[in-house]
């Protein structure tokens, strides 16, 4: 019940009470009691979250210098993926959540065996097969989680290496039926693997692994995906060159905005 | 900070709106009528608005809401109606008013935030 107040002037100003005093005065402890808790159950899921996510970086990690490099490729992953993200015109929100998830999506060769991971020169059938399970075990290690950064992560693990024309693996997927996280991560995956040392070749110089990303536009990568990373390429290939310098640790990539 | 005006007449439920979103980090404004809200709302071109259906004075939510989806200053502005009836009319009338969504009265804590957090994801 509204309760009129003696002065218009001042209920014009404050507007009408619902309540009478002692219930309002009870039911804002209440909601005090609630936002406490509230507050304190988001800094509990965040911890956990953060703990789990270091973890799978680790991990990760782990999977990235089995295969001959040095870490720092993963984190530079991320940071990619989100500028590149950013250039399409996606949303702040998503492309923070990409620059987390990104760096996840090897996460499976910790299952590979070093007899094929590591197999100098052409894989056998059986051998290329073993190695494209990576995807599927990726998936399957981030995927038991319902936070939705490590959903994107699976997501990302299971479709980075599919073609935009549909002859990736592991489900032969093509264009917009690749899930957009898998489509900018395979394409800063590519031009950071061609633009770094590997054992078995020197790097290629970057307006050579442009060309080389051109040249897979609508091949292997989605063309709008390609078009954003040329037209924002000086900014992304300075941004690996500041992030192999100041290799930025595993918190700064979960925590910072 | 996103800044968030809540445009509701009565003190009291306007109160626990203001308390509900203190339970995250915002820069919280408050009017207590539409004429009240359309001039702070143009004064501070907030990202949300929470407005009142129901209100006493020359404009109600609807004309806020119509006001603040016309001006070229507030095209950032997502607007979230607080209806206090469950008749579909309110929701359709909110939304041809150009409301972004919608929350029904007595509000859920819980729903207020969600529904703040998922409009703050598509600015």
């Amino acid at each position: 019940m509204r309760t009129a107040l003696a002065d218009p002037a001042a209920q014009a100003e404050e507007g009408g009470r619902c309540f009478d005093e002692a219930a309002a005065a009870q039911m804002e402890r209440f909601v005090d009691d609630f936002g406490r808790m509230y507050r304190e159950r988001n800094e509990a899921l965040r911890e956990v979250t953060r703990a789990h996510h270091e973890a799978l970086l680790h991990l990760s990690a782990a999977a990235d210098l089995k295969d001959d490099d040095t870490g720092i490729h993963i984190v530079r992953i991320g940071y990619l993926a989100e500028a590149l993200a950013l250039a399409l015109g996606q949303t702040v929100g998503f492309a923070r959540m990409l620059r987390k998830a990104a760096p996840m999506h090897d996460v499976g060769k910790i299952g590979t065996p070093d007899s094929v991971l590591k197999k100098p020169g052409k894989l056998t059938p059986e051998e290329r097969e073993i190695m494209n399970g990576h995807a599927a075990m990726g998936a399957e290690i981030l995927g038991r989680s319902r936070i939705p950064v490590f959903r994107m992560a699976a997501e990302v693990a299971l479709t980075h290496h599919e073609r935009y024309d549909g002859t990736g693996y592991p489900a032969g997927l093509a264009g917009d039926a690749i899930p957009l996280a898998g489509r900018i991560t395979a394409v800063v995956d590519f031009f950071d693997a061609l633009t770094m040392d590997r054992v078995y070749r020197p790097a290629f110089r970057v307006e050579e692994a442009l060309e080389m990303l051109k040249a897979e536009s609508g091949r292997a990568f989605d063309p709008a995906v390609v078009d954003a990373f040329l037209a924002h390429a000086e900014a992304i290939n300075a941004l690996r060159c500041r992030i192999t310098q100041e290799c930025p640790s595993f918190d700064s990539l979960i925590d910072s905005h | 900070m996103k800044k968030i005006l809540i445009v509701e007449d009565h003190m009291d439920i306007r109160k626990l709106l203001k308390m509900t979103l203190e339970f995250d980090d915002f820069e919280i404004h408050e009017a207590a009528t539409g004429d009240a809200g359309w001039l702070l709302a143009r004064e501070l071109q907030p990202d949300i608005v929470l407005l009142d259906v129901m209100m006493p004075g020359a404009l109600n939510g609807l004309d806020v809401c119509r006001r603040i989806k016309s001006d070229p200053g507030m095209r950032h502005t997502k607007v979230i109606m607080l209806t206090a009836r469950v008749q579909s009319d309110d929701r359709a009338a909110g939304f041809s008013a150009g409301a972004d969504d919608y929350l029904m009265k007595p509000f859920s804590t819980l729903q207020v935030l969600e529904t703040i957090y998922r409009m703050e994801a598509a600015l």
